[in-house]
């Protein structure tokens, strides 16, 4: 049987059908006038509880195991299953989920979770400190889980049961942010007893059940009646009955289905429409701007070629006069249609991190990117920029900068590629400029961390950028307890970034969200998405009619 | 006939074979890794990842070996796991399979039902109103890509009028007449353009036909001219159609991927291009192989039924 909700849509049944195809004919033939879609069930609920939700999102998981893959908060229906020991508020700090306090030892090596009790998996098994140890371990083991999730663990040298309710996290570096990395990357728990469903019905403990899922086409979560979480008057959470999600890869299809009644939220509105939409369909829809999902930029190739300064003694000449040829205003109206905002560092204005005292980098100014192109040596030598397939962003602003940098007089082309043929040219240095970008990182170690450090996995395969200063900052940063003396320490690095330019941002990149007025209640997306939000997201929306 | 048909299904075997080999050949092929994708990037054990997932995969060992293990279990009905999703094979084409059978046969027999009477009718009455119109719609058919047709069909049909949904499926095992209402659009972007070429067909052989002296020779004993037409010149003229109708249907399994993104329809054609974006080797290898058995065996239904047609065709 075909849930409910999906007949919110066009009305199915035979009659409805015979009638929509009588008229059709009719019409075609006479041009008469058409009637208006089937009125929606004006019947009123009980405020604040139940309804399907149909969510139309432009991507979907690869799998259902949530250690093994990326079951993320943007554009992922399924991660309404899962839920892990910390969430995260509007201000984006942690907050309580399934551990109900922690804290830190004053080296910063040991975190003492202390859980909830009578919290639950989907199967009725309990959430206690054995099974987050045993879902530690899982994740630690390469073959079971994915290197960005157990990127997170790995610091962690062993994990200890204390009682029932009290797990603690030995760690073989002092890490400041272990907390708020664990729900960033994210350490989703699992029913320890039913691990050998991971791949085909997954039982976690988020808001919502697993029910069904076909990839790239639909999935259905139905309401977890056990979940911890409850509103300011004691109700239970979710107040949705069930989600269905709906993956609809083109981003104006999701709009048509939306505004013909067949969906009730989506993800990623086109920046290209956003503005046309709103104006003409406000009444109807609402658009929510989330706060932030990521920056985008152009990294640089340091470990090899024109750009890097072991093959070029011009690199960094060459790599200034790029970013003086890049019309970052340009990107903003052209690829974003002026939606969010002109980047300089990594975190947004939107951010507790945004740094306020940073050296800006270098300014659009052609001549001088001209002058400086002929002065350094390779100027004229052919530079490749690549750019993923997969996100309109990350291609359209290299076909912008591009442009940007023939108009410069550089030698440049431009190949746009599918993820794994991506990976594999990042890996072997075979490129110059990568039009990419990277998600928000709750806390910046997870950016500097992993992308300027220069002992970093991630620089060492990607960009190959050492500044002996910038390691040094953010290895301290790491043991920094007061949040201003960390967040100057990452600005300071930020600056050397934008001297030294191995990568230059361009923009952060927004995300818009739109819903049906009538029947979307309650909803507030978080930084990413609707997902793993304390006080709003999917957890308190309902829907009427 | 029986004999016939045996040796055209001995013949399937080598054909899939080779087709077998060809596809493993262009998977191996293809830049990139499954595996690089699987594992992520940011640790500090990826090696050691990469090379327990090579291993768990079978990847360490050479092509040939991997190919024969594959066909191996393949010729047993067993298609292994997707890499991606880790669920067998045959559960992701079985979900995906009927969607795109279901679409590209109704979408044939939409175009069949528009072109042979337009065809025929363009033909018997030849430089008329109805020919020119027959004409002019055929040549906008093949003018007009499928897409910006559906796109069109979209607006008209799902976003002003709201007589239809705009994109989605529903199994028509689950419930007919709502997965009807899923149908009606894609199908006729389908059998629209698809009608524009078998109603220019159907006429052509029709006019060819109609100057045969059997058809001069019946009209001369006496038959009606609805008999003439019906019975005897368009049973003839039926035989090329059904040809390029069959070759178009099994056009159609593979190559709707801009239909299925356009109506977020859940085919094989979308499942094989997002398992080659992800280098899916098991899901590709399979997917091909499934579409090129069924691709033979329509060409074989199609080589049947012109014994139907014209009882005089020998089969060597």
């Amino acid at each position: 049987m075909i849930d409910e909700a999906i007949k919110k849509g066009p009305e199915r049944t035979r009659r409805n059908f015979l009638k929509a195809t009588t008229a059709l004919a009719g019409a075609a033939v006479a041009g008469l006038p058409a009637t208006g879609p089937a009125v929606a069930d004006a019947r009123k609920r009980n405020p604040k509880r139940g309804g399907t939700l149909r969510f139309g999102t432009r991507d979907d998981s690869v799998g259902l195991d949530t250690h093994r893959n990326i079951i993320y908060f943007v554009s992922h229906p399924l991660t309404g299953i899962t839920g892990g020991l910390v969430d995260f508020d509007d201000k984006m700090e942690p907050k309580p989920a399934i551990a109900e306090s922690w804290d830190a030892s004053a080296d910063l090596k040991t975190w003492t979770f202390k859980l909830k009790r009578g919290a639950e998996f989907h199967n009725g098994e309990t959430i206690d400190a054995q099974a987050v140890k045993w879902n530690i371990e899982r994740i630690k083991d390469p073959k079971m889980s994915h290197a960005f999730t157990r990127s997170v663990v790995s610091g962690v040298e062993r994990v200890t049961v204390d009682d029932k309710y009290t797990v603690r996290f030995h760690l073989k570096e002092p890490d400041v942010a272990l907390d708020i990395n664990l729900i960033y990357y994210p350490v989703n728990l699992m029913a320890p007893g039913a691990a050998d469903k991971a791949d085909t019905e997954p039982v976690n403990c988020g808001p919502f059940k697993f029910k069904s899922w076909r990839r790239l086409d639909r999935c259905e979560l139905v309401r977890f009646e056990n979940f911890y979480e409850t509103d300011a008057e004691g109700n239970s959470l979710p107040y949705l009955d069930g989600l269905i999600g709906l993956p609809k890869k083109e981003d104006r299809v999701r709009l048509t289905a939306l505004r013909t009644g067949e969906l009730d939220l989506i993800d990623n509105v086109a920046y290209a429409d956003a503005p046309a939409f709103k104006k003409d369909h406000g009444k109807t829809f609402e658009t929510w701007p989330v706060p932030q999902v990521g920056t985008a930029m152009m990294f640089f190739n340091l470990k090899n070629g024109l750009l890097s300064d072991k093959d070029n003694p011009d690199a960094h000449l060459l790599r200034q006069a790029i970013a003086h040829a890049i019309d970052r205003e340009g990107i903003h109206q052209a690829v974003f249609n002026g939606i969010g905002s002109i980047a300089n560092g990594f975190y947004s204005a939107a951010s507790p991190w945004h740094p306020k005292d940073i050296e800006p980098s270098s300014k659009f100014d052609p001549d001088k990117a001209k002058a400086l192109r002929k002065k350094a040596k390779g100027g004229d030598e052919r530079l490749t920029i690549i750019a993923n397939d997969t996100f309109p962003y990350m291609h359209q602003s290299g076909e912008l900068v591009h442009a940007m940098l023939k108009d410069a007089g550089f030698n440049v082309v431009l190949e746009i590629l599918p993820s794994p043929v991506m990976l594999d040219k990042q890996t072997k240095g075979d490129f110059n400029i990568d039009s990419t970008a990277n998600s928000y990182r709750l806390d910046p170690d997870g950016w500097f961390g992993r992308n300027i450090l220069s002992s970093a996995p991630e620089n060492r395969r990607r960009i190959g950028y050492k500044n002996e200063k910038a390691d040094q900052i953010i290895l301290a940063a790491r043991q920094e307890r007061d949040r201003a003396k960390r967040r100057q320490m990452y600005a300071d690095v930020e600056t050397l970034v934008n001297r030294d330019l191995p990568m230059l941002y361009t923009h952060y990149v927004p995300l818009l969200m739109a819903g049906n007025r009538a029947r979307v209640k309650g909803y507030l997306p978080s930084f990413s998405g609707p997902w793993s939000y304390t006080g709003a997201g999917m957890r308190r929306t309902w829907i009427e009619g | 006939m029986l004999a016939y048909t045996l040796r055209r299904i001995a013949q399937l075997v080598p054909v899939l074979l080779v087709l077998s080999m060809a596809v493993f050949a262009f998977v191996e092929a293809l830049p990139g890794s499954i595996v690089d994708t699987l594992i992520g990037t940011e640790g500090g054990d990826i090696e050691e990842a990469r090379a327990i997932l090579t291993k768990e995969y079978g990847l360490d060992r050479p092509v040939h070996e991997r190919y024969v293990l594959w066909l191996g279990r393949a010729l047993q009905g067993d298609f292994g796991k997707s890499l991606v999703t880790r669920r067998p094979i045959s559960t992701e084409l079985l979900s995906r399979i009927p969607a795109t059978v279901y679409l590209a046969s109704v979408g044939i027999v939409l175009s069949m039902l528009i072109a042979v009477p337009l065809g025929t009718f363009a033909a018997v009455r030849r430089n008329s109103a109805v020919d020119y119109t027959a004409q002019v719609t055929s040549l906008a058919g093949i003018s007009i890509p499928e897409f910006w047709f559906a796109i069109l069909c979209v607006l008209l049909f799902s976003l002003y009028l709201g007589w239809l949904p705009s994109s989605g499926y529903v199994s028509p095992f689950e419930d007919f007449w709502g997965s009807l209402q899923f149908l009606i659009l894609p199908a006729a972007a389908i059998g629209f353009r698809q009608a524009a070429f078998t109603t220019r067909l159907t006429r052509s052989s029709m006019l060819d036909e109609l100057s045969k002296e059997y058809v001069d020779t019946a009209r001369a004993l006496g038959h009606s001219e609805r008999k003439v037409i019906f019975k005897y010149t368009l049973r003839n003229a039926m035989i090329p159609t059904i040809t390029i109708s069959g070759l178009q249907l099994a056009n159609l399994l593979g190559g709707t991927v801009v239909l299925e993104s356009i109506f977020a329809w859940p085919g094989i054609g979308r499942a094989i291009f997002e398992a080659i974006l992800q280098r899916d080797y098991p899901l590709i290898q399979a997917g091909v192989l499934v579409l090129g058995f069924i691709v033979v065996v329509m060409n074989l239904l199609v080589d049947l039924t012109y014994r139907l047609l014209n009882p005089r065709v020998k089969f060597a």
